[in-house]
């Protein structure tokens, strides 16, 4: 009976502009928040450096092959790439300044030795969950991060020599071990491959075993920096990029296509979150102003209720249960709407390559919570307000 | 209840010359179960004293205490309950929802203690001779109707005094009649007061006191 005396007579017209501006602003909003957050999710997991992080060097021309210009970093340079406001931090990559041979160490696997060339990066830019990534002096063997390459050309060599190939997890079980040398000892040391990327070219080990290394069997040679990591800012991977090209240097092209797409796709919905703000902000500020014209209007029966002995709790409860009613209903609606644009969204990143992680993203299902409790407080506000007007 | 207007004088009528025995300016007691009859000519005040009394203006100088409690210092709940359970009114004015039915009205104000039953309802409505508007708009009804229909508003409610503000002013002798013999078996049948204001007109009915402005 109430609610037939106070919202009988309604010109529905701009509740239901409102309501429309409120559907398609929390639609988006939803939208927008879940595949800004999946898409900067994208690739994490899968590799082992952390988001928006890329390896670079200086790129080599004639003239550096001719020893006219330098291809190592100073510290200057380093500095001054670290105070570009898109860049959140830039550490160097440290490399071994010691003889260093890999070898095969099992039998299991015919022999193969190689000189190579190891690294390691400072752990805070490494997204490395296992515990094995640690060493010390006298520990059984020396966690490594190959290259995914290397799989592949030892699988060519087994092939070669007409043994089975093998997988992923089986290579993590292969005995492997260095021999770390200079003019006046040597030491063997036995290595497990513990990961794989297809983001550093070289062997990755801790940076614990990379001092050992350098201390104890360093050639004497001046060590130089001639690759460094660079962590950027999420969206403006693209200011980062051009950065690369400015100063004329060069990383892995598939770390560059990954942060470009990322930085696109993720701008791409900060601008849509962005708009969906405005518009779950004005349609509820809509919402909120019908509400007080309909208290104006029925200002006469609201000050009659009031004087016939109706408490005004009861009238305020009336206004906000109304309105809290309808933002439900939208809200559930822009869920609904969500759903069904997530079955399609995610269908064509799918085609399009990008296997963006498919399940509902709790932050957007929070923003929802949070964009209704706030709707609802400002509705209690506003009927609360407008009854006591009357009073 | 016990009312007391002690020294009351509305802002507006403070310019106003009034009489000795007005209730303006002196002490008066409105004590329990005491129907009065409060008199007086246009624009002297009638109406300021039902809205003064149930807290609708704040108006005034002097003080009104209910149970020897000053009404300035009750709350918008205390006035709810107050008028939901200790003071009912018939409004110069009405205040009836002229959108909902005679139904409606009454349904609502019934709706917040149950006093009545639907068919109570529709017999106090056959007594007023109106029960054939149950399902019509109040605001199709003629005044002397609506007037009817606001009486029997105000007693869908437990009550200790009523106000009732130039109730009959639409009614010929036979309808005020029945109006105040309802009125009066509702306020015996509760051990409720009344204060009845009037142009002059004593409607032939033995009132225990007769207050003047």
């Amino acid at each position: 009976m109430l609610n037939k005396l106070l919202f009988k007579n309604q010109d529905l017209k701009q509740l239901v502009i409102a309501v429309i501006g409120a559907f398609l602003g929390i639609t988006f909003l939803i939208t927008s928040i879940h595949y800004l957050i999946k898409v900067n999710e994208f690739g994490k997991g899968s590799e082992i450096l952390g988001p928006n992080t890329v390896i670079v060097q200086k790129k080599v021309s004639n003239s550096t092959s001719l020893n006219m210009t330098k291809t190592d970093f100073s510290e200057n340079e380093i500095k001054k790439y670290k105070e570009m406001p898109f860049i959140l931090d830039v550490k160097p990559v440290t490399s071994n300044n010691f003889d260093v041979s890999f070898e095969t160490a099992d039998p299991m696997v015919p022999r193969f030795r190689t000189d190579v060339f190891i690294q390691t990066v400072d752990p805070k830019f490494l997204d490395v969950k296992s515990k094995k990534w640690h060493w010390k002096e006298g520990d059984k063997f020396v966690p490594i991060i190959m290259p995914r390459e290397f799989l592949v050309m030892l699988n060519t060599f087994m092939s070669a020599q007409d043994i089975p190939q093998i997988s992923d997890e089986l290579a993590k079980d292969i005995n492997f071990k260095f021999t770390l040398k200079n003019d006046t000892g040597k030491e063997w040391v036995d290595a497990r491959i513990i990961g794989f990327t297809n983001e550093v070219s070289s062997i990755l080990v801790p940076e614990s075993f990379m001092e050992y290394g350098n201390l104890k069997y360093t050639t004497g040679k001046e060590k130089k920096i001639t690759q460094i990591m660079i962590e950027g800012k999420e969206s403006e991977f693209g200011l980062v990029e051009e950065m690369l090209n400015e100063y004329g240097l060069e990383t892995k092209a598939s770390q560059m296509i990954v942060g470009r797409l990322k930085s696109v796709v993720g701008t791409l919905f900060l601008v849509v979150l962005g708009i969906s703000i405005i518009a779950v902000f004005v349609s509820g500020l809509v919402l909120i102003q019908y509400m007080q014209l309909l208290m104006s209007r029925n200002a006469y029966e609201v000050r009659t209720l009031l004087r016939i002995g109706f408490p005004p709790k009861d009238i305020i409860k009336s206004f906000f249960t109304y309105f809290v009613k309808i933002f439900g209903i939208v809200a559930a609606l822009g869920l609904g709407t969500f759903f069904i644009f997530k079955f399609f969204l995610d269908a064509m990143f799918e085609s399009g390559g990008l296997y963006i992680d498919t399940q509902i993203s709790l932050t957007a299902i929070i923003t929802l919570i949070l964009s209704y409790v706030l709707f609802g407080f400002a509705s209690y506000r506003t009927a609360r307000k407008g009854i006591f007007r009357q009073y | 209840m016990k009312i007391v207007l002690d020294h009351i004088m509305p802002v507006p009528l403070a310019s106003i010359q009034h009489s000795a025995e007005s209730i303006w300016g002196n002490f008066v007691e409105l004590n329990d179960r005491e129907k009065i009859l409060l008199n007086a000519s246009s624009g002297k005040g009638k109406s300021t004293f039902t809205l003064t009394t149930i807290g609708l203006r704040n108006d005034y100088e002097g003080k009104i205490t209910y149970n020897s409690e000053d009404i300035r210092t009750f709350s918008p709940d205390d006035w709810a309950k107050i008028r939901q359970e200790k003071i009912a009114v018939v409004f110069q004015d009405l205040q009836l929802f002229p959108n909902l039915t005679v139904a409606e009205n009454l349904l609502l104000k019934n709706s917040l203690n149950h006093v009545y039953s639907e068919k109570e309802l529709l017999h106090l409505l056959e007594r007023l001779e109106i029960d054939n508007k149950w399902s019509q708009s109040c605001g199709l009804l003629s005044m002397g109707q609506q007037q009817r229909v606001a009486i029997i508003r105000a007693l869908c409610q437990p009550f200790e005094l009523i106000l009732l503000d130039e109730p009959f002013s639409h009614l010929d002798e036979e309808n005020t009649q029945r109006c105040i013999t309802m009125i009066n078996e509702r306020c015996d049948e509760l051990n409720a007061g009344f204060v009845l204001t009037s142009l002059g007109d004593t409607h032939q009915f033995n009132y225990d006191k007769e207050l003047k402005l």
